[in-house]
């Protein structure tokens, strides 16, 4: 059974499924009254949701490794293919790697603090940078223009009258920063930006002082008059944010030290300053450029180094220094991020050891509130679409995820700010089932077990995309995973406390669990 | 009126003054008088004639040129600052012409950059290049683009060959410099037919420590020279592949004459015009009324571009009143402007090279961290503030704003120095130029009315005469003051008048009516 369908009838009540996300169950698909009434407990949350825009069009077959097709993988881009001994395994898949620069999102990815969404693109992708762009950042269809951005209309839902009734004393700092000059169109509300860009919060204030310019002037319905609105708004905001970012910087310590000559990390530590000292900003928007590799990718003798791989290691290694950071603050509960590309890349490459435009590509979550690792399979290289890969998700699947299962929206708000529903995906959810799958030739054994334990089943034989364990509470647990034979793998348990664990396969064919009991 | 017919009336000071603000780097007062009165035809055959080429700029070390020398690695960081800084100053310096205002638009529009391509020998080749055909035949420019080295490397089109396609400048050819998105111009399968038309071609001499000569040659071995078809978007036209010497530039013309052939052509670069000159809101009316007709002028005349800028320039559209301060100036419009306006020119680039050179990396940084790097855009797509969601708003935040206050502040309280000289401007001398400064109203609204693209209401005078200018003071003690100061030259007085006045201009330079163009 695929998982997208499996969802659906999961949706439909067939199994009775219970998630369990950051407000305790959630009916998946449901709207009773109870979740209402978690989902406006919700409304009140403090978490913090980080944009990082990858700007060029990523190349995610290099970045996120299809460790089952490497035969394939390789034939298709000889000139730019990671070796497979090179790429970075992780815990509990065997089918998905990562390129050689992103060690800080592999341990990221073993410690369960990162999801990895395959496949993210919409119908009818789009090949120009800037419409790819706009469609990411508004949540358009292709068919569609909109003239709003999708964190902008969230942020007005949330903070209805920005920017007259702003800041206040229940917001007193701005809803969204973009450690920028100019501000994503992303960020973009009904009338205007719901972001301040700031490039330094230390001098922002000195920049633009503590009074705005005090200007009588009215203003007409024209062109003109519309600008100028607009600019006098701008001043007033500016006056009234800087300090209150000035606080925040000031109060706000970096507690680990960050990468060097790497804009990203440059970025992220702002950002992490900002949380630490108390801002109540709800989203944040960083970015990187330069992925528009159509050449000179990789070095020419050296796949692993190169343009993007110096790109990816600025990826991972920002990331990786700004998550080690949160968790020093403390602050690590309350904060998820998503990186984003407005499209992948061809698969074969070219002549000119770079990558043309192409449609889906991998999506990261990262954030100790993940709880599903691997969502999607590797994507199929044999199965490709005038050259691209097909699509697995939709990118507003991640955002009505965002939206719902991390900021508590309801479903309603959610649909409402997207313009049309979307399936969750279960990034900040860990499925637990009421009952197990009756499956007789599926053997877990020892059980009771203390150190090892192996699976042995013909389903194995497949394509297995997750191996892996939970606790009783739902919570995913590091287990190193091997596999033995094509049927059989090797779990080892050893680290484990004692107690019961449920052990979830997913295959091309079906989703399996089984209980398992660790004694010592 | 239909909006394209031309106005034949004398100008108005304040149509004069809106045509310089827009058609050219910057208006100043003396310009401005010697346009009113002009009929829009002769004002726009002005701004139309043709200008010198300039001279080449100068290495501030050795005096020499550098752009005609060998690639020296050790002077790049110097060689691309001053190349912008050359540039930057021909807009500062230049008459009342359109021509460097239509360099920046195309450098806008046919996109490479020094972060790129990285050999200011190239770039300034470019750079030439966009300044020859910048009112010429655009036909013509396109072809010879598609052939500049520096394009060649900035969208790889030196590495796109037979049976290895590289599609970036074939794509951005038809999105970005002819045809546009539109919706759905052409197909995923015209992107790689014309990418193999452009199969071959390769720049030389790049970084070349020892050859000077920087050119771009076709190498008919790495060209594709079977037959390309195109959808039926271009009316299913066939380019014949060809095998001899000149098949790149033959089918190089074939595939431009195909694409330019397409009415839509016309109306992207029109449209584009329109945003660049005249304001940001495309409405059907704008569609019908201006853009059509202007398309229609811009094919009729073959792709010649000094006829469509001439109809854009006199027609009765343009001079509407609800155009005037619809833009918002970008970083380069806001600097240059400034300089222009107050008569604060550079030092001489070629007896005073390094001055000069510190003068306009100055300028270079303040435009750069206002979000606008010369020959340096963020992506290929140009400045986000000519085709992103809310156009030149984009320029303004309170990040941006701030650092444009910055600039005009450092100007009008002379901390912006060269080599502890301080360029700035005199306000007494500056108030001295209009009809009655003696009279603290009039001083204001003739001020005001001069340097703002709209008319500020008696309220908002008001308020700068009495709040800023005389900060509480009674208006009646304005008159002798100022004669005082200006006509008797007593210096106590004269030091008065000018604090006064400095904080009137560093007022005025901040408000949001000062970003409008």
């Amino acid at each position: 059974m695929k998982r997208r369908h499996f969802l659906k009838q999961a949706a439909a009540g067939m199994m009775l499924p219970v998630f369990f996300d950051g407000y305790g169950a959630r009916a998946f698909g449901q709207e009773s009254a109870f979740v209402q009434a978690l989902a406006k407990l919700a409304d009140v949350n403090d978490r913090v949701l980080v944009m990082i825009q990858l700007n060029g069009g990523n190349d995610g077959i290099n970045m996120v490794l299809p460790l089952d097709q490497m035969s394939k993988y390789t034939s298709l881009r000889s000139n730019i293919a990671i070796p497979e001994a090179k790429a970075l395994k992780l815990y509990n898949t065997l089918t998905t790697g990562l390129h050689p620069a992103m060690t800080g999102l592999q341990t990221l990815a073993n410690d369960g603090k990162l999801a990895i969404v395959q496949g993210v693109s919409y119908p009818s992708p789009n090949f120009s940078h800037f419409r790819a762009s706009d469609i990411w950042f508004t949540g358009a269809n292709a068919s569609q223009t909109l003239t709003t951005g999708w964190l902008g209309r969230y942020l007005n839902t949330e903070y209805p009258g920005y920017p007259d009734k702003y800041p206040n004393t229940t917001m007193p700092d701005p809803l969204a920063v973009q450690i920028s000059a100019i501000a994503s169109t992303a960020l973009l509300g009904p009338a205007q930006s719901m972001a301040i860009a700031i490039q330094n919060p230390d001098t922002f204030a000195t920049l633009v002082g503590d009074k705005a310019v005090q200007d009588p002037g009215t203003s007409t319905n024209t062109p003109a008059g519309r600008n100028l609105t607009f600019i006098r708004q701008q001043q007033v905001s500016s006056v009234q944010y800087a300090a209150q970012l000035k606080t925040a910087a000031t109060k706000g310590k970096n507690l680990v030290t960050y990468p060097t000559s790497n804009s990203l990390a440059d970025q992220l530590k702002i950002v992490a300053r900002l949380i630490h000292g108390g801002s109540r900003t709800k989203v944040y928007y960083v970015s990187l450029g330069g992925f528009d590799t159509h050449a000179s990718q990789t070095t020419a003798t050296d796949t692993t180094t190169g343009t993007h791989a110096n790109l990816l290691k600025q990826v991972s290694d920002g990331i990786k220094a700004f998550m080690d950071d949160l968790k020093a603050q403390g602050t690590e509960d309350r904060v998820a991020g998503m990186t984003f590309s407005e499209f992948g890349r061809r698969v074969a490459s070219n002549g000119s050891v770079g990558t043309d435009h192409g449609t889906a590509a991998p999506v990261f979550v990262f954030g100790k509130g993940v709880k599903t690792q691997f969502i999607g399979k590797t994507p199929n290289l044999s199965d490709l679409d005038n050259g691209n890969l097909k699509m697995q998700y939709d990118f507003r699947q991640i955002y009505a995820t965002l939206l719902t299962d991390w900021l508590g929206e309801t479903t309603s708000t959610v649909t409402s700010v997207l313009q049309q529903s979307f399936q969750l995906l279960p990034i900040f959810q860990q499925l637990y089932l009421g009952t197990e799958d009756p499956v007789a030739e599926f053997r877990l054994y020892p059980n009771p077990a203390s150190s090892e334990v192996f699976l042995q089943s013909d389903v194995l034989r497949g394509n297995v995309h997750t191996v892996d364990v939970l606790n009783s509470a739902g919570q995913w647990q590091r287990v190193p995973t091997r596999r033995l034979a094509a049927d059989q793998f090797q779990l080892t348990v050893r680290d484990l406390p004692m107690g019961t664990y449920i052990i979830q396969v997913e295959t091309d064919q079906q989703r399996i669990s089984k209980r398992l009991l660790v004694t010592r | 009126m239909p909006w394209l017919t031309p106005i034949n009336q004398p100008l108005t000071a304040a149509q004069a003054a809106h045509l310089l603000r827009r058609a050219t780097s910057g208006s100043t007062p003396g310009q401005v008088k010697s346009f009113t009165g002009l009929s829009p035809a002769a004002a726009v055959t002005r701004l139309l004639a043709d200008q010198p080429v300039p001279a080449l700029p100068l290495d501030a070390t050795t005096g020499e040129t550098y752009t005609d020398k060998p690639f020296v690695e050790a002077s790049q960081g110097n060689h691309q600052n001053w190349l912008k800084g050359w540039w930057l100053n021909l807009m500062i310096s230049e008459g009342t012409s359109v021509r460097e205002k239509m360099v920046l638009f195309w450098q806008n529009h046919f996109v490479t950059t020094f972060a790129e391509v990285n050999d200011s020998r190239f770039m300034y080749r470019y750079n030439a290049l966009l300044r020859q055909h910048a009112l010429g035949n655009f036909s013509d420019f396109v072809i010879a683009v598609t052939k500049d080295p520096a394009m060649l490397r900035y969208l790889n089109g030196n590495q796109n060959t037979q049976g290895k396609a590289n599609e970036n400048y074939a794509r951005e050819l038809q999105e970005l410099f002819t045809i546009g998105l539109g919706k759905g111009n052409y197909t995923e399968a015209d992107v790689k037919a014309a990418a193999r038309v452009l199969t071959g071609w390769t720049d030389t001499g790049y970084r070349n420590t020892t050859i000077p000569t920087i050119s771009s040659t076709f190498r008919i071995a790495q060209h594709d020279t079977l037959d390309k078809a195109f959808s039926e978007l271009y009316g299913s036209v066939l380019i014949k592949g060809r095998t001899t010497a000149t098949a790149g530039d033959d089918e190089i013309a074939d595939l431009i004459k195909m694409i330019l052939a397409q009415p839509e052509t016309a109306r992207f670069i029109v449209r584009k015009l329109y945003i660049w000159f005249v304001g940001a809101e495309i409405t059907a009316d704008v569609e019908t009324n201006f853009i059509e007709p202007l398309a229609k002028i811009f094919r009729d005349n073959n792709y010649q571009i000094k006829p469509v800028l001439t109809a854009l320039f006199t027609s009765s559209h343009f001079y509407d009143d609800a155009v005037r301060g619809a833009m918002i100036k970008s970083p380069v419009e806001l600097i240059v402007g400034c300089l222009r306006w107050f008569g604060v020119p550079a030092p001489d680039p070629v007896k005073d090279t390094t001055n000069f050179y510190t003068y306009t990396n100055y300028l270079l940084s303040r435009a750069r961290e206002q979000q606008q790097d010369l020959m340096d855009q963020p992506t290929v797509f140009g400045w986000r503030a000519y085709y992103d969601t809310g156009l030149y708003q984009i320029w303004i935040t309170a990040n941006t704003l701030a650092l444009r206050g910055y600039f005009t502040d450092q100007l009008v309280n002379g901390l912006f120095k060269v080599n502890g000289k301080a360029y700035t401007f005199d306000p007494v001398e500056v108030a001295k130029t209009l009809p009655d400064p003696s009279d603290a109203f009039k001083l204001v609204d003739d001020l005001t009315g001069q340097l703002f693209a709209t008319t500020l209401t008696n309220a908002q005078k008001d308020f700068l005469v009495d709040t800023v200018l005389l900060a509480g003071l009674p208006r009646y003690e304005w008159p002798a003051d100022w004669i005082d100061a200006a006509q008797n030259n007593i210096a106590a007085k004269r030091t008065v008048v000018k604090m006064k006045l400095t904080n009137l201009f560093l007022y005025l330079l901040r408000m949001a009516e000062f970003q409008l163009l």
